[in-house]
């Protein structure tokens, strides 16, 4: 197999892999910005215990302490062993359901380092002002966040884009697990080198496009 | 912002063909499903276009075509594929499967092929009989036939080794056998005969072999209904020659025990 159809092969996969990155990003962001007001939540039960704060502390710790991997193989393969539901057509939204869940709890406490940057005086002044708490945070606290943030998540987007290699696990056949097959085939190891000019060239782009976000929503300076 | 639009229409696109080609028609009754690795040339592998191919899986596709199924090639991690036959995401396993030390796990069709598990080494390493191999680093590929082979039935040989190193694929082995951080590498012979006709000179098979075996297609234990269809067309397939027509193809011959 010649090199130019070595990048062929794996520009397919590349899509794939792109698409779980896509995916991810898109649950996981929302879910992410959930899970930190949970996070920071002051309901209690009891009068005593922070009930919620509790839970998505524990969420966050069973999701960054486990591997990502072992995260896979169980939302793919715990619904039958659990159940004896038939999982099929399930390959697929396992990947995006774990990657999800996984980054979301990451995402969580990225949003959270922001949230509680934020200096208390803008909330006492939001409050004078009339501002609901609402109001307050999706008007004077959200957007000042997320450009605090900016760098932390770039951050993760580009290790996602790695960890999109992952998925072969569960045998899903994005960019990395058919470098390895035509690795394999061809008892060479130009597939791998193929693939890293991949996931950096994609990383670049990934990165730049971050940079000029960060510069759009400089406007203050 | 034209741009914006573009790049996000882009997006949307892959999203959604990775969506449609993800969740594809399943019809129970008539698809075939053949979990095998992508890694384990000349039985199953990926082709010049992308396809997956191999002896084992033109054998499946000749029993669909007789029965009548559609063959959905499956390819899996070799370490899970207890996991995808055990959940019903695989029918069979089928690619150079060692029925030996495992005959009580599966249920398993008639053995098609006569393999031996073998010492490759380099040729100028001066190593040329299973006692050699003493004191010596040698590589196995992990999950393997010839890993279960080392620690049960050889282990008093593997005892005599220097150590033994597990590694993931074929590529790495090759490449530590030539660079001298093992000094020997066990596999199956079909697998080396490959190997070796790739890479070239510079590689030998000891003639000492560490056991001989079978090879059939495995089903989940206690699915004897498909196994019986597929095992009864392997007899068909063996009486009109096809197998051997297959065997030719792919180099592996004189490896065939079925219909002899």
């Amino acid at each position: 197999m010649s090199t130019a159809m070595i990048f062929q092969q794996l520009a397919g996969g590349m899509l794939k892999s792109i698409s779980i990155f896509c995916w991810t990003l898109l649950f996981s962001l929302p879910l992410g910005l959930l899970i930190a007001f949970g996070r920071m939540s002051r309901v209690k039960i009891f009068g005593r215990f922070r009930i919620v704060r509790g839970i998505t502390k524990l969420y966050i710790d069973i999701m960054r302490g486990t591997p990502l991997m072992l995260q896979l193989m169980v939302v793919f393969y715990g619904p039958f062993y659990l159940w004896g539901a038939d999982i099929g057509g399930f390959r697929y939204p396992a990947i995006i359901i774990a990657f999800s869940i996984n980054y979301a709890a990451y995402f969580a406490e990225i949003y959270r380092s922001g949230i509680e940057s934020m200096p208390k005086g803008q909330y006492e002044a939001a409050e004078v002002l009339g501002y609901t708490k609402a109001q307050t945070f999706v008007f004077i606290i959200l957007p000042q966040v997320i450009k605090r943030i900016l760098p932390a998540v770039t951050n993760e987007m580009v290790t996602l884009v790695k960890d999109t290699s992952l998925a072969f696990s569960l045998a899903y056949m994005e960019m990395f697990t058919i470098a390895k097959q035509i690795a394999a085939k061809e008892t060479t190891f130009v597939p791998f080198a193929v693939a890293a000019i991949f996931y950096f060239v994609f990383n670049w782009i990934v990165s730049a496009g971050m940079t000029k976000v960060e510069e759009k929503l400089n406007y203050y300076r | 912002m034209k741009k914006n639009k573009v790049l996000a229409a882009l997006l949307v696109a892959v999203m959604t063909a990775s969506v449609l080609s993800g969740c594809g028609s399943k019809e129970d009754d008539k698809t075939f499903t053949v979990g095998f690795d992508a890694e384990y040339p000349p039985y199953g592998y990926m082709d010049d276009n992308g396809d997956y191919t191999g002896f084992d899986l033109e054998l499946a596709e000749k029993v669909c075509e007789m029965e009548g199924w559609t063959l959905e090639k499956k390819p899996i991690d070799w370490n899970s594929k207890d996991m995808e036959l055990d959940s019903g995401a695989i029918d069979c396993i089928w690619n150079g499967f060692t029925v030996d030390g495992r005959e009580d796990d599966y249920t398993w069709s008639q053995p098609y092929v006569d393999n031996s598990q073998v010492i490759v080494v380099a040729e100028d390493s001066g190593i040329s009989t299973l006692a050699d191999l003493a004191g010596k680093t040698v590589g196995v590929q992990a999950a393997s036939a010839a890993l279960t082979l080392l620690q049960e039935d050889q282990a008093e040989l593997a005892a005599t080794f220097g150590g033994l190193q597990e590694f993931a694929d074929y590529n790495s082995a090759f490449v530590e056998l030539q660079a001298g951080s093992v000094d020997a590498v066990a596999m199956d012979v079909g697998v080396a005969n490959y190997q070796i006709k790739t890479r070239g000179e510079g590689y030998t098979i000891l003639s000492e072999v560490l056991n001989s075996e079978k090879y059939a297609v495995g089903f989940k234990k206690g699915n004897t209904e498909l196994c019986d269809i597929v095992d009864a067309d392997l007899t068909k397939l063996a009486e009109d020659g096809t197998i051997e027509k297959l065997a030719e193809k792919y180099d592996i011959a004189d490896l065939i025990c079925i219909g002899k």
